[in-house]
């Protein structure tokens, strides 16, 4: 009978533990998603939803103008492919100069690499901001401020290490070659294989966790990144998708001060259109991520972070 | 037999070296991308805190020693204030984005139901960018608060009175940017905890360790390094964020203002205090692993 009783409570104790466990883990994750929700859900509404304060999270119905308004105001099209080509060129450019700059710092030894890598580390503390002016007048010196749409300035770092958190990649991918066995590499050398090809056909294909990771985060910095485009873009068609929300979003708020609506081709320019028009701009990284999700997890898990 | 050592030497420092070479082979573009876009940018910007600009056109400069710097911290009114509140802000956030990305990289390491839901919520910040777009949906204004976070209870305000609830309310927006702010700190310390072999924790476990007691003894000692790399990480982040007052005003005063050497002093301003605040804290965590050696 006592023994029941004590089997009892701690059942219910247990079950205590793990309700409160998914409360607070459903809690915290409400924190995240409610204002994404809430942009998926205004961005459908209709004109007379958005003032009806009685419709808040249920649109009377669903009004998918709003994103074609959003495709236009936008210039979708033009923009995203700015935007492709950035993020595109630069996280390939952060893979192969970072990843090449990790090994060397991971598996070498030499005389300077303390102070070299403590270069690494500085160069992650001066903020973008601090330095972006001498080097503004640095491009221009060297002919390279309107060179590919203005692109190059931005570009060209990332394949030398730097740009948008470079040194934050080589810090990551140092971090994961010091932790793979040195043994593959001991035997490539004695079967007289290059140090180029042992990095190249062995370590490259062993590290596909970093590869992912740093995939995945440089392709979301550079997407959402437009200080710098902001900056080096001087044609206003070469501008990145990103840079095209501020404009909006002043627009609305004049609008709202003047108490005055446009019409737009049968459409409201409101809120619900500026909502779909952010959801635009970053759908096509949801998008992406969904796809490497499962993949970018696993190659978290396995990224021997902790063998510093 | 002598020769025949010495040869030997000699091959091993030709192998040595040729080690080195390689190494240099690695870490040449990195070496080219730091000589090109880091330490000349660095020099002219310090060089420029220090100087004048006489003439826009072909930049000439003139040297006028600390004047720049005496002019921010003394003369201009702004940069104090906004400079003290920053950091301040960085001083309150750094440790509190540290000690939440923890608790919730803890708490989905555990195996349950709907992980891979959670752990998507969780970086779904990181996916919608740190700026502009966040900015907008948290509907954060020039003071700081919140539109849609955590909010407190209408019945609760009542109860609490407006002042008291005001200071919650404040608290609690703060929790909501810190929360948005640390996906990339959450994703780190879950590599961290994975990497944690689990016989450690059943050997503890063996000896009567409580898990309060084997969080402190195993789980904070392994992750210390990614605790080291995130609060740089966070630091950093804090700093450059674009929804920081005090970059908004340097950036104003280069861009709008022209006064780039002002703008550049400042930039150095702030830098100084980040490095002091990082060489603190690399200073504490090499005590902390001595401590630990001893």
């Amino acid at each position: 009978m006592k023994l029941d009783l004590l089997v009892v409570t701690t059942k219910i104790k247990k079950f205590i533990i793990k309700f409160a466990y998914y409360l607070v883990l459903c809690s915290l994750s409400f924190v995240f998603l409610y204002p994404f929700l809430k942009m998926v859900v205004t961005s459908v509404m209709s004109d007379s939803d958005l003032i009806n304060i009685t419709v808040n999270w249920i649109p009377t119905k669903i009004v998918w103008g709003n994103f074609k308004v959003a495709f236009q105001e936008l210039g979708f099209k033009t923009y995203v492919w700015n935007s492709v080509i950035i993020t595109a060129v630069g996280t390939v450019g952060h893979l192969i100069s970072c990843s090449l700059a990790g090994y060397g710092f991971a598996r070498y030894k030499f005389k300077l690499k303390g102070v070299l890598f403590a270069v690494v580390i500085l160069s992650m503390l001066v903020p973008v901001q601090t330095i972006i002016f001498p080097l503004y007048i640095q491009y221009s010196k060297m002919n390279l401020l309107n060179v590919a749409k203005g692109y190059l300035p931005i570009l060209l770092p990332c394949f030398f290490g730097y740009g948008l958190n470079g040194a934050f990649f080589i810090f990551l991918f140092r971090q994961f070659f010091s932790g793979l066995p040195k043994e593959m590499e001991e035997a490539a050398k004695i079967d007289g294989c290059g140090a180029l090809r042992t990095f190249f056909q062995i370590m490259l294909p062993m590290s596909k966790a970093a590869i992912l990771v740093s995939t995945v985060l440089s392709m979301v910095w550079h997407w959402n990144d437009y200080f710098e485009p902001k900056i080096y873009i001087t044609n206003l068609g070469n501008q990145v998708l990103p840079s095209r929300l501020p404009g909006l979003y002043k627009l609305l708020n004049m609008e709202d001060s003047m108490e005055l609506v446009e019409e737009m081709g049968g459409f409201l320019f409101n809120n619900a259109m500026l909502m779909a028009a952010t959801l635009l701009v970053i759908l096509p990284i949801l998008v992406i991520y969904m796809f490497l999700q499962k993949q970018f997890m696993e190659g978290v898990e396995r990224s021997g972070l902790t063998g510093m | 037999m002598n020769r025949e050592k010495e040869k030997k030497k000699q091959k091993f420092m030709t192998m040595e070296r040729r080690r080195v070479m390689e190494a240099y082979m690695f870490i040449s573009p990195w070496i080219i991308g730091t000589a090109v876009f880091f330490v000349y940018a660095i020099f002219s910007s310090i060089k420029l805190s220090f100087s004048e600009i006489v003439q826009l056109k072909g930049f000439v400069m003139e040297w006028v020693g600390l004047a720049n710097y005496e002019h921010i911290l003394v003369y201009d009114i702004n940069f104090m204030p906004i400079f003290t509140e920053v950091v301040i802000d960085t001083i309150i956030n750094t440790p509190l984005t540290l000690v939440f990305s923890l608790i919730i990289a803890m708490l989905i390491n555990r195996p349950n139901a709907g992980r891979g839901f959670f752990r998507t919520c969780f970086f779904l910040p990181v996916l919608l960018g740190s700026g502009y777009v966040m900015q907008q949906l948290l509907q954060i204004d020039a003071t700081g608060s919140v539109g849609v976070g955590i909010a407190l209870p209408s019945l609760l305000q009542g109860i609490l009175g407006e002042t008291f609830s005001g200071v919650i309310q404040a608290f609690l927006d703060r929790i909501t940017l810190i929360l948005w702010k640390s996906g990339v700190q959450i994703i780190l310390f879950l590599a961290g905890l994975q990497g944690i072999s689990s016989s450690l924790y059943e050997a503890a476990k063996c000896d009567g360790a409580t898990q309060w007691e084997s969080f402190w003894k195993i789980t904070l000692p392994m992750i210390s390094p990614i605790i080291l790399l995130n609060f740089v990480y966070t630091m950093v982040m804090y700093f450059t964020s674009s929804d920081n007052a005090l970059v908004a005003y340097i950036l104003d005063q280069v861009f709008t203002s022209k006064d780039f050497a002002r703008g550049a002093a400042m930039g150095w301003v702030y830098f100084l205090f980040a490095f002091v605040m990082c060489g603190i804290v690399f200073a504490a965590a090499r005590g902390l692993s001595k401590d630990k050696e001893a």
